[in-house]
């Protein structure tokens, strides 16, 4: 076993040359976790596609059912910030709680003149609804079916009336309509795949009359950020496989869980340089896992641990802000001489293709 | 290292050149022969081919969230049969432009608040420099200080920081006002519409930012996305909007868009010749053609309100409209059938502009990638202007009906190599202020495009037989030789720094986040930015 916990030290370029080795005799690698800055992954993919590899996000789940609602349908999004300065209408949809940037208690900042009206759907059980918000109410398992009732009234449809919901839903249909600009708001954490596209659908049908919005709330882990540079990089969004000298994108093949559940995947790198979440795999492949400082030790240890700067703390980075709706640049906190994950991967590819060179 | 590129047909417009004879490169810089003579450290024989400049696309979407959004949403492209998408990963694209022997290339619509995105794309294409237009005319602070009449000082004060801040080259205007009336609810919006709630119209928002770009002396003139693209009768919208411009500079994107009369049995005609009529009256319009091709494509724009109206066009039947502080974005897929009446007269009209324009210093060669095609149908639009015959070809395959509302059958003109080099190289280089490349100059950039003459005329531009960057020899007959990365092109017009205050107290209060926190940080970019000079 090796572990690097200092920076830039022997045992680092020890741990480097370690993992190098283990990624090079494996057949099927796989680089999970992901959960890192844009330079950080732009090197995980490089390192993907030279060791044929496969790249998953913790978070790519929830990702890919929003991403799934645009890329079988169609979808209308607003980003937060515009979001807060013109909603005068917001429907949340499930347990999500948007941040307090949003400041859903006070009117939309570019029309004060209206009230911000907020119907919260199914918002589960834990919620505690601030006072002036509207409930409908239902389990978290009834949100597609709520969701198919309020699309059905706003196409006109009449609802049977025996419906315990039916006189909120109806009052929520109506509301939803006289919207200037309205704005739905979830977080695919909550909702299943289903609900996802049957509220893409509902706020369409609300444009044929008013404005409507879609506002996804962000996974952690920077999955919005990674995406989008896996996107311009591969072409798509995670789990992609890099083996057949093109990409591929294929969310169950790819699954890195899957592939190490499975023993398809015969070796492991864990990413996380945003938070302290152990990789969360039990699987007989050896592992190497880049951490963030703190992070707990996990049983069986892994073969390598690297400890790695946190972007935008230890190091400058480039990552997904959810408050922008946008990557952002953001300057180091707390400046340290901690690694960067782009600095360890791409030290470790430029060991592997070093020693390959020397195989030749 | 000097390198010699000898006894080639050598054609600059730039300097009026066009003869047998060699280019000199020392090291990045194309130099005079050396005097007294020296041996060249590289000799390369181009006897019988064409040597010009490196290519220079002005408007081409290679880069940003719209782009890549358009990557995600169709997934399906990506296995296209030839293996080029029509949103090329970004490695792809560097590669493709540079076999091509284009070297620099405009990403041309940038909303500010999404700009460190596209710089962190634009860093990922290899071989070729790249530069953005930044996005302004819709946000709200803009429409605030028009409401409020508001100096010119202050327009132009807001326009420069926030070119600095995106590390623009310059001002892309999308269809003014257009994006937040939608926002209002409207779903249609022309030059003398009035944005809800400001009482600002189209027309006034296009002359306030012309000014401040006159004012700021950026080299390249407002780049203007008009109202109404895409709809029958539309002429009228560009024809008025030329008018609007007055002595001020400006340039139309993506023109062919709003070439379209309202004649004939389907109320859809060609009304290019109107427009190339336009152009040779009014020499301070320039204009790009944005060329309709035949193929699956995505359309890719950040005129939400022209996108949303056009989600019942999408093939295939999906697409992403995404609202955001000024512009926003809409990506909507969309197949161009030659057996299409519409799409038939689009391809028409494009060509008609290129061949009945009077001059190629002010009309570019574009297809609005991806819009109207994707860039790798360039060799095939270069090859139908430098050939009559092949237009026939292709027009014998379209609806004869459509071919009857354009005069493009009736066109004999053909483009010869100096005007291809006019419209791709020294034309750019003067529009955009690039004043270091687009010419074979001495102390030009050694970025160098050298073409085998051939009958397929598509092949020889697909495939340049040699291409420098910097004086680098990075592509042979389509080969990759030496892969390097480009840098990135912007002004910085100075700006009173008052502007900052105030954008922060609008954007603490409005949006609830810091104005800065969109900036565009050149160190953590990794970005090489070259800065263009203002015009003096």
């Amino acid at each position: 076993m090796i572990q690097s916990i200092a920076s830039r030290s022997g045992e680092l370029r020890a741990a480097v040359a370690e993992a190098a080795s283990l990624l090079r005799r494996s057949r099927t690698p796989v680089i999970g976790g992901m959960m890192t800055d844009i330079a950080g992954a732009e090197a995980a993919i490089a390192l993907a596609g030279a060791i044929g590899g496969v790249l998953d996000h913790a978070h790519a789940g929830p990702m890919l059912r929003d991403l799934d609602a645009m890329r079988e349908a169609g979808v209308i999004t607003v980003t937060p910030t515009e979001a807060r300065a013109r909603a005068d209408m917001v429907l949340i949809v499930g347990a999500a709680r948007p941040s307090a940037m949003l400041a859903l208690d006070v009117p939309p900042t570019l029309a004060p003149e209206r009230p911000r009206i907020v119907w919260h759907l199914c918002p589960g059980e834990a919620a505690a609804t601030p006072a002036g918000e509207r409930v409908v109410g239902g389990t978290p398992a009834e949100i597609p079916a709520r969701l198919a009732l309020l699309r059905a009234l706003v196409a006109g449809r009449t609802m049977f009336a025996h419906l315990p919901a039916a006189p909120d839903l109806a009052a929520c249909a109506e509301a939803l309509q006289s919207a200037g600009y309205g704005v739905a708001l979830w977080s695919a954490e909550n909702l299943d795949a289903m609900a996802v596209e049957m509220l893409c659908g509902l706020i369409d049908d609300l444009n044929a009359r008013t404005r409507f919005a879609g506002l996804p709330l962000a996974s952690p882990g920077n999955v919005a950020g990674i995406a989008q540079a896996t996107a311009w990089r591969t072409g798509y969004p995670l789990r992609v496989g890099l083996a057949r000298n093109r990409a591929e994108h294929d969310p169950w093949r790819f699954d890195a869980g899957r592939l190490l559940a499975a023993g398809e995947a015969d070796a492991a790198v864990w990413i996380n340089a945003i938070d302290t979440t152990p990789p969360p795999w039990r699987s007989a492949a050896p592992l190497v896992a880049m951490v963030a400082p703190g992070t707990p030790k996990r049983r069986p240890s892994a073969a390598v641990t690297i400890t790695v700067g946190r972007p935008a703390v230890d190091h400058d980075a480039v990552l997904h802000d959810p408050t922008l709706g946008a990557l952002a640049a953001k300057a180091a906190s707390a400046p340290s001489d901690l690694p960067s994950v782009a600095e360890v991967l791409n030290a470790i590819r430029a060991a592997i293709g070093a020693a390959e060179v020397g195989a030749c | 290292m000097l390198t010699l590129l000898a006894g080639g047909r050598v054609i600059d417009p730039a300097h009026g050149r066009d003869d047998l004879g060699d280019v000199w490169i020392e090291d990045d810089r194309v130099i005079a022969p050396p005097d007294p003579p020296r041996p060249p450290d590289a000799r390369h024989d181009v006897s019988g081919m064409v040597v010009l400049a490196g290519g220079i696309d002005i408007h081409s979407h290679i880069a940003g969230a719209n782009v890549n959004t358009a990557r995600l949403l169709l997934p399906e492209l990506h296995d296209a049969p030839d293996g080029h998408a029509a949103v090329p990963v970004s490695e792809v694209i560097g590669r493709l432009y540079a076999a091509m022997g284009f070297t620099t290339v405009v990403e041309p619509a940038i909303s500010p608040h999404v700009a460190v995105q596209a710089q962190c794309e634009l860093d990922a294409i290899p071989f070729i420099d790249t530069a953005t237009l930044t996005v302004l005319g819709n946000g709200d602070f803009l429409l605030d200080l028009l409401r409020d009449g508001e100096s010119g000082d202050a327009v132009a004060d807001y326009c420069a920081r926030t070119l600095a801040a995106s590390r623009g080259l310059g001002i892309k205007v999308i269809n003014p006002g257009g994006a937040a009336a939608l926002k209002a609810n409207a779903r249609a919006f022309g030059l003398d519409d009035v944005v809800p709630g400001y009482g600002v119209s189209s027309r006034a928002i296009l002359a306030a930012v012309q000014d401040a770009v006159i004012s700021l002396r950026i080299p390249h003139p407002v780049h203007l996305h008009c109202s109404n693209l895409g709809l029958p009768g539309n002429v009228e919208t560009a024809l008025a909007t030329i008018a609007a411009a007055g002595d001020r500079p400006l340039h139309l994107a993506h023109l062919q868009f709003y070439a379209y009369g309202t004649e004939g049995p389907q109320g859809f005609s060609s009304a290019a010749p109107r427009l190339a009529e336009a152009l040779a009256a009014n020499p301070q319009v320039t204009a790009d053609v944005g060329q309709v091709m035949f193929g699956q494509t995505v359309t890719v724009s950040s005129d939400t309100l022209r996108q949303f109206g056009a989600r019942a066009q999408a093939h295939p039947r999906k697409w992403a409209i995404w609202e955001g502080e000024g512009n926003g974005g809409g990506i909507v897929p969309y197949r161009y059938r030659r057996s299409s009446f519409a799409n038939a007269v689009q391809f028409a009209a494009g060509l008609e502009l290129f061949l009945l324009s009077p001059d190629p210093w002010r009309v570019f060669f574009t297809t609005d990638h991806p819009n109207g095609a994707p860039f790798t149908a360039y060799p095939d639009l270069l090859a139908l202007l430098m050939s009559r015959e092949l237009r026939a070809q292709w027009i014998a395959t379209l609806p004869k009906a459509a071919m009857d509302v354009t005069t493009l059958p009736a066109i004999h003109r053909e483009y010869s190599w100096a005007e291809i080099a006019t419209m791709t190289r020294a034309a750019p280089s003067r529009l955009l202020g690039l004043a270091d490349r687009g010419h074979l100059g001495p102390a030009a950039r050694a970025d160098v495009a050298v073409y085998r003459p051939q009958a397929d005329h598509a092949a020889m531009f697909r495939n340049a037989a040699m291409v420098f960057k910097d004086g680098r020899l990075i592509c042979r007959d389509g080969e990759v030789v030496e892969t390097l990365h480009g840098g990135a092109l912007s002004v910085s017009p100075g700006f009173d720094a008052a502007i900052d205050a105030r954008l922060a107290r609008y954007y603490d209060h409005v949006y609830g986040v810091k104005h800065t926190a969109f900036d565009v940080a050149t160190a953590a970019s990794g970005r090489r930015f070259e800065t263009v000079p203002c015009r003096t």
